[in-house]
């Protein structure tokens, strides 16, 4: 499965448009405390443990969408657009993390 | 001070012990005539607050005339100990503490030091007692919680309990499904690769999802899930709405499609937003 936030793809043909596929997920509230509460992992300035849960929420977001297209029958997503918005509020500092592009079917262009 | 600062030449030096002098005198006066004319409630003077205060005006007066800059009231300052010393010790030196001396030492040293004072009322006392009422919460919610769970156990929850404390399934296939045959085509792609098509205009649609209190009840973890569901919800009527809007301009489409998620209240309320170009695809 090709994903990529261009509108078309190189050296290749789309022959069909399937639609729209999206895929959301959340990191818990508790990724802060976890990761203040016991060793601090800051390496370089960054916190790996926070990557690595942004990571795992990006891979279940991507995932879901690449499944979704594949049950539409769709071999490539174009038009991606991933985002991470902060929903704080009384959910704590939830992080939701939303991916969703157009799946559509292409074919090698044969010139 | 900020004499400190500055180079100490003696000329300075005398100058503002001229104004701090000349600040304490003036309050003592004022002190002596409140004493002369009892001017008093409850037995205590008021001189005790206008004294300081006088000699703190006529100081910092005089010195912004002669040496251009503020010394800091220190006759006020001298004035409080004095008026203090002379009224409760010299004077009085049989004087009871009851309500009254404690709400004049208080008033004094408001007027002596009025920042400090200030902020131990405002934020020290106030501090004190939110964090204490809010320990109180911290302590009986979860013992309210702990009841609740141990009634609950001896009893089932009805339906309508269970159906109010969750969303409902989410199918995230079902949704897929649902999605892509309105007869409509959602692209997020800026450009239609040479199909023919018309533009009709631009298009948005939102929907709000309120923050559920009684989700906060919940497990964290099983809190954010429901919560999710209720977004994946939200996100499917907001693209209906759209897609609905420009069906009903003769639209088949639409293109650059972006869909947002924004936090629009302190209660936690989101915003899902979904705008992009209206279009017919021949």
């Amino acid at each position: 499965m090709i994903l990529t936030s261009s509108n078309t793809l190189e050296n290749k043909k789309i022959i069909k448009y399937k639609g729209l596929v999206t895929g959301e997920s959340l990191i818990g509230s508790n990724i802060y405390k976890d990761l203040f509460s016991g060793v601090r992992d800051v390496v370089g300035g960054r916190t790996s443990k926070y990557e690595e849960e942004i990571q795992k929420a990006r891979d279940l977001t991507l995932n879901s969408m690449v499944d979704k297209a594949e049950e539409l029958g769709a071999n490539a997503i174009i038009g991606l657009k991933i985002s991470y918005d902060n929903l704080g509020g009384t959910m704590g500092n939830t992080i939701l993390v939303t991916a969703y592009g157009t799946a559509i079917k292409y074919e090698e262009n044969e010139d | 001070m900020k004499i400190r600062n500055k180079e100490l030449d003696l000329n300075r030096l005398v100058k503002s012990i001229f104004c701090i002098a000349v600040g304490t005198g003036v309050g003592i006066i004022v002190y002596i005539i409140f004493i002369l004319l009892n001017i008093a409630i409850f037995g205590w003077n008021l001189g005790l607050i206008f004294a300081p205060l006088v000699a703190g005006y006529v100081e910092t007066e005089l010195a912004n005339r002669i040496l251009k800059e503020n010394l800091g009231a220190i006759s006020a300052f001298i004035l409080f100990i004095d008026t203090t010393f002379y009224s409760f010790i010299l004077k009085n030196p049989t004087l009871g503490f009851n309500i009254i001396t404690a709400g004049a030492i208080i008033v004094i040293l408001q007027a002596a030091f009025p920042t400090l004072i200030n902020y131990i009322f405002l934020v020290v006392i106030g501090g004190i007692i939110s964090q204490t009422i809010g320990s109180l919460k911290h302590i009986s919610e979860p013992m309210i919680n702990f009841a609740k769970d141990v009634l609950s156990r001896y009893r089932e929850e009805t339906e309508e309990e269970i159906k109010s404390r969750t969303v409902p399934h989410f199918d995230e296939s079902e949704s897929n499904h649902y999605l892509n045959n309105l007869n409509f085509f959602f692209l997020t792609s800026t450009d239609m690769n040479d199909k023919k098509h018309k533009v009709i205009g631009n298009y948005q649609a939102y929907v709000i999802i309120e923050n559920d209190r009684k989700l906060i009840h919940l497990e964290p973890e099983r809190a954010e899930k429901e919560f999710l569901k209720k977004i994946k919800h939200g996100k499917d009527e907001c693209l209906t709405k759209l897609s609905n809007e420009i069906k009903n301009d003769q639209g088949n489409a639409i293109l650059n499609l972006s869909i947002k998620y924004n936090l629009v209240s302190i209660k936690g309320d989101i915003q899902i937003s979904a705008t992009g170009m209206g279009l017919y695809i021949q």
